[in-house]
């Protein structure tokens, strides 16, 4: 079922206007102003229309396969004889809070692309907390989830790495270092969990892309891209990789201190992107966050994916009505969808 | 007496050296520095050292840059690894440089004196990075106190609440942080010989729970092994068993700088670790 969604709770505004605005209340987000197209021309086409789907989700045990199937079919993922690489996020291990995409959506993932006629399927990641990856694995219960669909990992921190010059400038960085398996693979798919985060608001598709820098050079945490300036590097580092598809995992999403001291919040939805920057703006929704405030959501509006919601095609469930509030840090109360609070000044984030 | 668990890791790491005489993170990968040093001290094997020395810069680091980053976290391991004025090159290059500078802030409260060392040149310090300077600086230039002072109080002022240290930050947003295994082995390589510290006891406690918690991973259980014996700790046999039952299992995913701590922590390579000052 395809519906328009209830845009009154957006702002109206061009993305360039929204950024003025936004970035004079917030110091955070000065890099969008340093440069008017911090991007090479050629390498962003103009944007398309944008596929989003908000599927209801409560339990990663039932169906599940299934569910995922139905999702990536609605955003029309094209994934035949394609090599895909998943990109869980993986950070570290506490049994406490729910900080990682849940293993069982990731091994309902590999089957569903299989069955979608994906060549390949791997999944990778580098966690950006933990050295010891094998640790991260086994605990976390990823391990024995790719085991029982027989799917191979690869660990980003530790495979070959190619130099990749950037093509968007919102750091000083010029080139990356990115994992060969990454580079090399047709479709990348960006798998965040839906979290709130200290630094940067929100963590979902975007973000979740650190993940594929590797750690052996880039360090744990991974403090090159902090230094470089968080949201710039949340920007040019997506704008290397380029996922094709994004899969947020809102069944238990963290809300509050995320992304890693932050509390279970049960908001049962699964959201399906062919354009993770659609897909984080209506995932944000879904946090009754406003993406209009998330000033580096905004800016990657501007060249890497949809952000205006008049292009995003939405299928499933309307994101505003089926939203859940994921409490924000008193830094971020400005983001609450109809907040009237001012930004706060942030400190500076190590890692 | 050779013995059999040292020996497997050692033949396991001497298979995967590349054409140039270094190791890479993986087996077939291109050689690097962290791997290659730790792989010369595993090995005690000349033709490793031979592809760090010749990797050395004018300054006795060891980098890799790409862009506006830099890498020279490894330069430390290459004191370890290298003999002569080669060593002591690359511990001279660590005394000379620190991390960034970070104000602390009642979000993020630590001694912002004590800068340690980074992954990457200009951020900010890390226990991992500052652990390996320390051991380097206390191994192979004893002499640079008030380097390796700095570097013990930035591991005394990262300490987790309750002991034990995870990658550098204590305290986040009024979060206390969880110490991991990993770094508080790392911390403890660094800070052995002060038996009479509160830091190192809790150190040490953290470590002996920590690696049994997390024994699925083999790194961890390498770096406590090695932790374990140079502080000279009754767990250190337990810990050792775990990991040989570990690579058994799983030959660390394939992960060279596991094995080569593995190699180190059983074999005779752990010697050159070892602080013999006061």
């Amino acid at each position: 079922m395809s519906h328009p969604v209830d845009r009154r709770t957006f702002l109206r505004r061009s993305a360039i206007a929204v950024l003025g605005v936004t970035a004079a209340g917030l110091g955070a987000a000065n890099y969008v102003q340093r440069r008017r197209v911090p991007w090479d021309r050629d390498a962003f086409g103009p944007l398309g229309e944008a596929r989003v789907a908000v599927v209801r989700a409560t339990s990663y045990s039932h169906g599940l396969e299934e569910t995922v199937l139905d999702g990536l079919r609605a955003v029309g993922a094209d994934v035949g004889g394609a090599r895909v690489l998943l990109k869980p996020n993986l950070v570290e291990y506490d049994p406490g809070t729910t900080i990682n995409t849940d293993p069982r959506l990731v091994a309902a993932t590999v089957a569903a692309m299989r069955r979608l006629g994906a060549a390949e399927v791997i999944v990778a990641e580098g966690p950006g907390h933990r050295r010891d990856t094998q640790y991260v694995l086994t605990a976390t219960g990823l391990s024995s989830a790719l085991a029982d669909v027989d799917a191979a990992f690869v660990d980003l921190n530790t495979d070959a790495v190619t130099a990749r010059r950037l093509r968007s400038h919102y750091t000083k960085l010029g080139s990356l270092w990115l994992p060969r398996s990454v580079v090399e693979a047709d479709v990348v798919v960006s798998m965040p969990k839906m979290k709130t985060h200290h630094w940067a608001g929100v963590t979902l598709s975007l973000k979740n892309l650190f993940g594929c820098v590797p750690g052996r050079i880039y360090g744990w945490p991974k403090n090159a891209l902090h230094l470089a300036g968080l949201e710039p590097a949340i920007l040019d580092v997506a704008a290397a990789i380029r996922p094709a598809l994004a899969i947020v995992d809102g069944i238990v999403g963290m809300e509050g201190n995320g992304p890693i001291s932050g509390t279970p919040v049960a908001s049962g939805v699964l959201i399906f992107g062919n354009d993770p920057v659609a897909a984080d703006v209506v995932a944000a929704r879904s946090m009754n966050v406003d993406p209009e405030r998330v000033p580096y959501l905004m800016e990657a509006g501007r060249f890497l994916g949809q952000a205006d919601l008049e292009q995003i095609r939405m299928e499933g469930e309307d994101p505003g009505q089926e939203a859940t509030d994921f409490a924000l840090l008193p830094t971020f109360a400005h983001l609450r969808v109809g907040s009237s609070a001012e930004p706060a000044p942030l400190p500076e984030a190590p890692g | 007496m050779s013995d059999p668990v040292s020996d497997s890791f050692l033949d396991a790491l001497a298979a995967t050296r590349t054409s140039d005489g270094g190791f890479g993170p993986r087996a077939g990968l291109p050689s690097e520095p962290e791997s290659t040093a730790l792989a010369a001290l595993a090995l005690d094997d000349q033709e490793a050292r031979a592809w760090l020395a010749a990797h050395q810069r004018a300054d006795g680091s060891l980098a890799r840059s790409l862009g506006s980053v830099t890498n020279e976290a490894s330069t430390a391991l290459a004191a370890l690894a290298l003999d002569g004025d080669a060593g002591r090159g690359a511990a001279n290059a660590i005394a000379a440089t620190r991390a960034g500078h970070l104000e602390s802030s009642s979000a993020l409260p630590f001694d912002d004196d004590l800068r340690g060392w980074p992954w990457t040149a200009g951020a900010f310090g890390w226990v991992e990075p500052t652990a390996w300077a320390v051991l380097a600086l206390r191994v192979v230039l004893p002499g640079t106190t008030d380097a390796i002072e700095e570097g013990v109080g930035m591991l005394r002022d990262r300490e987790c609440v309750g002991g034990g240290w995870n990658y550098g930050n204590r305290i986040v947003l009024d979060e206390e942080l969880p110490p991991f295994g990993q770094p508080t082995a790392m911390a403890m390589l660094a800070l052995q010989a002060f038996e009479d510290d509160e830091v190192w006891r809790r150190g040490m406690a953290a470590l002996r729970g920590l690696w049994r918690q997390e024994a699925a991973g083999g790194l961890t259980l390498a770096v406590a092994t090695a932790a374990l014996r140079v502080n000279h700790d009754y767990d250190a046999t337990a810990c050792a068993a775990a990991l040989a039952d570990n690579f058994d299992r799983t030959r660390f995913l394939g992960d060279i700088v596991a094995l080569a701590w593995a190699a180190i922590a059983t074999g005779t390579g752990l010697g050159r670790l070892m602080i013999n000052d006061p």
